[in-house]
């Protein structure tokens, strides 16, 4: 039960408080790896907290059941409690009221999160299997197909397998070794995984809607994704193409009015990052801070689960 | 290149390119132009597009016709309807190299390349 409250205790502040600082801390993209681990670390052990106080919520009614069930044996039997009894009866009812109440809601968001997860790998794949299928395949454009579109644009879809796809517009502004960088780009999101990154925390905003840490976490695992990538694409082919073909495909395309608030300042902020690196010192500053950061919160909750473990254990002893 | 995938894009691409119904031997003889290839792995590979939807057929003495479903242009559209619509909403997770901008977006670019430009005149 105080197990229960203590992770919670944690976990609150950790979803509510943290998420400002940590943006600012990532948000210039000094380190794009680190800045991942980060918010990944504290995602993860924001959900381990949870778990970990509905397992000792859970497992202290279970433990009280006895009483509880005793009580009400003894109401409809007609014989009498001793007021202990009744006073223990009395703490147990909204405590199982509690336990229960969470557990439907953790099974719950859990549903409704392997379904979201389900249904977008279902989308993404199909959408892949459809560009490969309708996509041309240029000797220009090696490891991409070619759709047949006047938009701007280039992507990448996981699947089996992915596809890089960029369209026929995109082809047409780029020149051989932006196009080049485009797709070093877009291979680096499929080797690094980052569409796991981004389903999985996605899903998690999805399911907690209300909470800072999982709707700030998402939209800056989706810039951070793109900032690892230009890394890579940056030693590929070098930052001024790179540069360049950011430059070439932000400005040439027309602008829709549903600009993502999201990722409003991003491709500015990637091309700043990429032109004028921070000076070095200030960049390892960085670094230190977030490791010291993720540590800080990998090692807080670690060692609160673990004394919560510890105080679930001490109660039970005394129960029985 | 893509494995047994890139057997139905190619067949794809033919039909397409064809605009009119076409039968397995058309593509067969074809394909066998310019590839080894056994007449089942075209039958199979047609029969396999039918049965995802991306082909239709009608009987035609003993063998098919085969049509695309739909023009590459209406696939095209649709591919494009889905990867450009608004970020989070779309379900498919697609990594873009460049998010749609807005136009506030747009003139801070500007900016930002204005005062690169002017800081290092080369």
């Amino acid at each position: 039960m105080s197990a229960a409250l203590l992770m919670c205790l944690y976990a609150l502040p950790v979803a509510w408080c943290l998420p400002g600082p940590l943006a600012r801390l990532t948000m210039p993209g000094t380190s794009a790896r680190l800045g991942l681990t980060a918010w990944l670390t504290a995602e993860a052990s924001v959900l381990a907290s949870l778990v970990v106080a509905l397992h000792s919520l859970i497992s202290a009614a279970v433990a009280g059941w006895s009483v509880l069930a005793e009580a009400v044996c003894r109401s409809v039997a007609g014989r009498a409690c001793s007021p202990l009894m009744y006073r223990s009866a009395m703490f147990e009812v909204p405590l199982a009221a509690a336990a229960a109440g969470g557990a439907l809601t953790a099974a719950a968001l859990a549903w409704q999160y392997g379904r979201w997860l389900q249904r977008s790998r279902e989308r993404t794949r199909a959408h892949a299997e459809a560009a490969l299928m309708t996509g041309r395949t240029l000797s220009a454009v090696s490891g991409a197909v070619v759709l047949d579109a006047p938009e701007l644009a280039a992507y990448c879809v996981p699947g089996r397998p992915p596809a890089i796809v960029l369209t026929s517009g995109a082809v047409a502004v780029l020149d051989g070794a932006q196009l080049a960088a485009v797709i070093a780009h877009e291979k680096a999101h499929l080797a690094g995984g980052h569409h796991l990154l981004i389903a999985i925390t996605r899903g998690l905003a999805a399911a907690f809607r209300a909470v800072p840490l999982f709707t700030r976490g998402a939209a800056e695992m989706a810039r951070l994704t793109e900032m690892c990538a230009d890394d890579t694409a940056a030693r590929a082919s070098g930052r001024n193409v790179l540069v360049s073909a950011l430059l070439a495909m932000g400005t040439g395309t027309a602008t829709p009015h549903f600009a993502l608030a999201a990722t409003a300042g991003s491709l500015a902020a990637r091309v700043q990052r990429l032109l004028e690196p921070p000076p070095r010192a200030q960049q390892a500053r960085c670094w230190l801070t977030l490791i010291a950061v993720t540590l800080l919160i990998a090692g807080t909750s670690a060692a609160l689960i673990w004394f919560a473990d510890a105080l679930a254990a001490h109660a039970l002893e005394l129960l029985s | 290149m893509r494995g047994f995938g890139d057997l139905e894009s190619v067949i794809m691409q033919m039909v397409w390119d064809q605009g009119r119904p076409v039968t397995v031997r058309e593509l067969f003889d074809q394909l066998s132009q310019d590839r080894v290839i056994a007449y089942t792995t075209v039958m199979s590979t047609m029969d396999n597009l039918h049965r995802k939807g991306w082909l239709t057929r009608v009987k035609e003495g003993k063998a098919y016709r085969y049509t695309a479903t739909a023009s590459r242009e209406e696939y095209s559209a649709r591919l494009m309807r889905e990867a450009l619509a608004g970020g989070g909403d779309t379900e498919a997770v697609l990594s873009h190299f460049v998010a749609e901008i807005g136009g506030e977006e747009s003139e801070v670019l500007r900016n930002v390349v204005r005062r690169l430009a002017s800081r290092r005149p080369e």
